[in-house]
């Protein structure tokens, strides 16, 4: 798993890459804990690299979005691969979570 | 650590070492000594030759004398006959050394009436008699020792001779020429001689002696032996008979050198004695040559001594060397056989092994600081070690008290209703760690109506046992009759949801079977999608819900959804365990691999089909570590007062 973090003009660029899983979901949150105290940030995960997610991890997304809402600011996801996508369809995640295909449609939004 | 073998091998190294060495420095030694004692033996070789000619010469030069004043008186005097003779005896009378004296004049030069004259005196015992040599049977003009030195003009010592008339004794004869003045010309007027006995010359040439067999010898102008150590050469061999005798060419060479009057060095080998040197050198009056005979042997026997005596002290100081060397070894390296037994009983466990003492300066004290050192934190560390151990002991049994809690909070008997008859039911969970966070649960609400769920919890291990246990309860304490599937999902959602810092979730399948009409009615809070398997069909998969996993929002609005099951009809739950078992190369087993597995087994019963397909799970794995829960639970819905035609399958 490879975190990284890019403060942009829009916000918070988050690139994640590998598997997020029981082993390193703790590592994951702690790569992005700082985000829970940005005030009204919108924050963009990108999802393109991202092989693999467990409840676990899933459970550091929904942190991170309850977080952000409490701040007054935006979580967005885009670019999940079909697998990942699956995961959030199947446990009814897609509803909760702003999905976009791609950084620019998340961006429009 | 064998410590034979290691003084052994320090032994041949260091003899090895010293061999080198002590061989270098013999070999520079003796080539130095040997250089010396022929330098040595060289000089003095010479300088025996000179002082032994010295010698000679020393009587040879007086003896020369004599005839040499003769001649000069008979140059200006004219003598009687009475005085010649009167006066030759009187000579031979002083001198020890002559033999005799003769005066031999030319014909007619004595007096014009006699035509030879050669007046002689000689030694008879004591006394000293007198004569004429001149006879008709003895013509002494023709005699070596006149014609020569006549010829010559000047003097000459004759080759040596026996004299008969002497008593055998070994002679040489000096003839000087001497003159007269006639009508104011020097003319030859005759030979003055002296007989001189070779007795003293034999003596001083044997007295030198050159270690045991090394001498001296002289030969005359012609090369014979004119003394010699063995005395049967004398006069009857000269050196060139020997030299062919002996066959030895070199030997000829010498000679010739020798009777030219040269002094030289050279190097042969005389049979009997081996290389020799042999230094000749001229006896300046005379033509004749001293030959000086040096035994190699001989010459470097006291080196070959020295080296013997320098080899047994090399033997006995190598054994000594030997000795000290195992003796100092054997007491600098005990200690680590010691050490090497300290170090086996601390293996075996006995850290309070005592170590062997060590003084303060010994070589070994690092050895033995290191060894107390490991000592003292293997102690320690073992002391950690249990302690840990314990910790872990505590923490391992506690958890094993806690899956049995856990495993007792399912139901895990089955068939579990066998007063049950409209379904089959078969379930079964496997936690990848010692707790987990999947769950399932049935229990029949009333007569009609049986509810079963199906869920996971976010994550694994403790914190999700946790979570599991309080939905497990809140699931029971929530069915009621009067409560639809969604209803309990709620209840449950709403009472997890508060307090939930940590943000945990549930998945959660809840399914009402009314088991008089085959209606399931189910909520589907985020969980996998069941399947369904009916008989001529294909496993069909339920589609996707939209509901969220419960714990998440407290409000959150779950709805019921209904399915109409026929009878025999089996419906397959699971976690997502199964579709997400991965294999070493962290490939998922997937949906796709569930449908085919629960396609090739729908005939069988719950029981069966769920042990297939957790054996299809285990082959895909392949003896990978699980790496989450995998909860499993198949319900066949057999309907009210049939046949359960299926059971025999």
């Amino acid at each position: 798993m490879n975190i990284t973090i890019d403060k942009t003009d829009e916000g918070f660029l988050v690139e994640i890459e590998g598997r997020i899983d029981t082993t390193n979901y703790n590592e994951f949150e702690g790569n992005i804990a700082h985000l829970y105290t940005e005030k009204g940030a919108t924050i963009y995960l990108d999802c393109s690299r991202l092989d693999y997610i467990s409840s676990s991890g899933l459970r550091i997304f929904l942190t991170l979005q309850k977080k952000v809402k409490i701040q007054g600011g935006v979580l967005k996801i885009f670019s999940m691969q079909p697998q990942i996508k699956e995961i959030f369809d199947i446990s009814g995640f897609s509803s909760i979570f702003a999905i976009f295909p791609d950084y620019s449609a998340a961006k429009e939004a | 650590m064998n410590r034979k073998r290691l003084s052994f091998k320090i032994i041949v190294r260091v003899l090895l070492f010293c061999f080198i060495l002590g061989g270098s420095i013999f070999t520079i030694y003796y080539l130095f000594a040997r250089k010396t004692i022929e330098r040595e033996s060289r000089e003095n070789a010479i300088h025996l030759a000179e002082s032994t000619v010295y010698k000679i010469e020393e009587i040879i030069s007086p003896a020369e004398m004599i005839p040499d004043n003769l001649a000069w008186i008979m140059e200006t005097n004219t003598l009687s006959r009475d005085s010649i003779y009167a006066f030759l005896k009187r000579l031979v009378r002083n001198n020890k050394s002559v033999f005799a004296g003769a005066i031999a004049f030319e014909p007619h030069m004595f007096s014009e009436d006699q035509y030879a004259f050669a007046p002689y005196a000689y030694r008879s015992g004591e006394e000293i008699l007198s004569r004429d040599l001149w006879s008709p049977a003895y013509n002494y003009f023709i005699m070596d020792w006149y014609q020569i030195p006549a010829l010559l003009k000047k003097p000459y010592w004759s080759e040596p001779y026996y004299d008969e008339g002497g008593g055998g004794v070994l002679m040489t004869t000096y003839s000087v020429p001497f003159y007269r003045n006639i009508n104011n010309s020097r003319v030859f007027a005759g030979i003055i001689t002296i007989d001189i006995s070779l007795e003293w010359l034999t003596e001083i040439v044997n007295s030198v002696k050159i270690f045991d067999t090394g001498y001296a010898f002289l030969i005359s102008g012609n090369g014979v032996y004119v003394t010699h150590p063995n005395a049967s050469q004398i006069m009857n061999q000269t050196i060139f008979t020997f030299a062919k005798e002996i066959n030895e060419p070199k030997i000829r060479e010498i000679g010739r050198d020798m009777i030219s009057g040269k002094s030289k060095f050279s190097n042969v080998n005389l049979k009997g004695m081996g290389n020799v040197w042999i230094y000749h050198t001229k006896i300046p009056s005379s033509k004749w040559s001293l030959g000086v005979v040096y035994p190699h042997r001989e010459m470097f026997a006291g080196l070959r001594n020295l080296n013997i005596m320098i080899f047994l002290l090399s033997v006995v100081a190598l054994v000594l060397l030997i000795i000290a060397t195992i003796r100092i070894i054997d007491r600098q390296i005990r200690p680590l056989s010691k050490f090497a037994n300290a170090a086996r009983s601390i293996a075996g466990g006995d850290f309070d092994t005592e170590l062997p003492a060590v003084d303060e300066n010994h070589e070994m004290l690092e050895l033995h600081d290191s060894f107390r050192f490991m000592q003292e934190e293997l102690t320690k560390y073992i002391a950690d070690l249990k302690e840990t151990t314990s910790a872990k002991e505590k923490i391992e049994s506690e958890l094993r008290i806690a899956r049995g809690i856990q495993t007792d909070m399912i139901p895990h008997i089955f068939p579990p209703f066998p007063n049950l008859p409209e379904i089959g039911l078969y379930a079964s969970l496997e936690s990848a760690m010692e707790v987990g966070g999947d769950l399932y649960d049935f229990f029949p609400i009333d007569d009609d109506h049986f509810c079963f769920a199906v869920g996971d919890v976010s994550g694994k291990g403790v914190p999700a046992s946790l979570f599991m246990a309080v939905t497990i309860t809140l699931i029971r304490s929530m069915s009621d009759k009067n409560r639809s599937s969604s209803e309990i999902v709620q209840s449950v959602n709403k009472t997890l949801t508060i307090n939930n810092e940590s943000n945990m979730f549930v998945t959660l399948f809840v399914g009402i079977l009314n088991l008089r009409t085959g209606e399931l009615q189910y909520c589907n809070a985020g969980h996998n999608p069941p399947v369904l398997l009916r008989e001529g069909q294909e496993p069909l998969m339920f589609s996707n819900t939209k509901a969220i996993p419960v714990g998440i929002f407290e409000m959150y609005d779950y709805c019921d959804e209904t399915v109409m099951l026929d009878k025999s009809d089996q419906i397959f739950l699971y976690t997502d365990g199964v579709t997400e078992a991965e294999d070493v190369d962290k490939n998922l087993f997937g949906e796709a691999a569930l449908i085919k597995a629960l396609s090739e087994n729908r005939d069988e019963s719950s029981n069966e089909l769920t042990e297939r397909v957790k054996q299809s799970v285990k082959e895909f794995v392949n003896d990978h570590m699980q790496s989450d829960d995998i909860t499993m639970m198949c319900i066949t819905y057999w309907g009210k007062n049939e046949n359960k035609t299926k059971q025999n399958k």
